[in-house]
């Protein structure tokens, strides 16, 4: 269970880093462009981290990713449902 | 370590499927309070029927998972289940941990560096006390040639 929560953590950790890594490094000027490239070289080194045959990357992980990413879209789907409802009225 | 890129290995039902369920209702939930809080009217009327949903779906996918009523029976197993949702949770811990040191770092990173560009000297050489004393003079010749003007044309009105 420690590993899910650990290898999990990083991957949404991972995840934030590149996604404002990408906007910051876009979006920004001189050095918080500069920045933006660091958190996007700390985002990959984390990918590359933990998708390591030594590290966390078994079936355990990939099923955590199910689960995040079936939590994402179910987050989503219940906030269109919750538009719809709203825009209809 | 089993890296396995193999579907049939993967638990879709137990993972993916069950914290879907769960992410509609926690979202119908969460949407439900809001409305039903904030909302008039018609739009009270939507978040209570939300909120209602949400906690239908929610109290269903404890009943199907953790056997909860007698005579259901489970279809996700419990430990995989809470397996998910903690890898849910962590993920979400974590996206949330990433973004304040993101915040942190670009607050303590000094990034108005174009100050260097700024003509300082200007600033300095400029005596406050003069250039307001110069806009105030400025302002009561603009008032004085108002009323000039205002009263040449009521004279003019009176013959």
């Amino acid at each position: 269970m420690m590993d899910i929560v650990i290898s999990m953590g990083f991957v949404g950790v991972m995840l934030s880093m590149l996604g404002m890594g990408l906007l910051i490094a876009y979006y920004g000027s001189s050095k918080t462009r500069n920045v933006g490239f660091l958190f996007l070289i700390v985002g990959a080194g984390i990918a590359y981290y933990i998708t390591l045959p030594e590290t966390y990357a078994d079936v355990a992980f990939m099923n955590g990713m199910l689960a995040f990413v079936g939590g994402m879209v179910g987050g989503i789907i219940g906030i269109i449902v919750f538009l719809v409802a709203i825009i209809k009225s | 370590m089993n890296f396995s890129t193999d579907y049939a290995d993967w638990g879709v039902m137990d993972f993916f499927v069950s914290m879907l369920i769960v992410g509609i209702g926690v979202a119908l939930l969460g949407t439900g309070m809001f409305t039903s809080y904030f909302g008039a009217g018609k739009s009270q009327k939507i978040g209570y029927a939300l909120l209602f949903s949400g906690l239908v779906i929610l109290t269903a996918i404890y009943v199907l998972t953790f056997d909860a009523v007698e005579g259901v029976e489970s279809m996700f197993d419990s430990s995989l289940f809470m397996e998910g949702l903690v890898s849910g949770i962590s993920a979400l811990a974590g996206m949330m941990l990433g973004m304040f040191v993101i915040l942190f770092v670009l607050m303590k990173v000094d990034t108005v560096d174009d100050l260097e560009d700024l003509d300082l000297e200007d600033l300095e050489d400029l005596d406050l006390d003069e250039e307001l004393k110069k806009l105030e003079e400025e302002l009561k010749q603009a008032d004085d040639s108002g009323e000039a003007e205002n009263n040449s044309e009521n004279s003019e009105e009176e013959k």
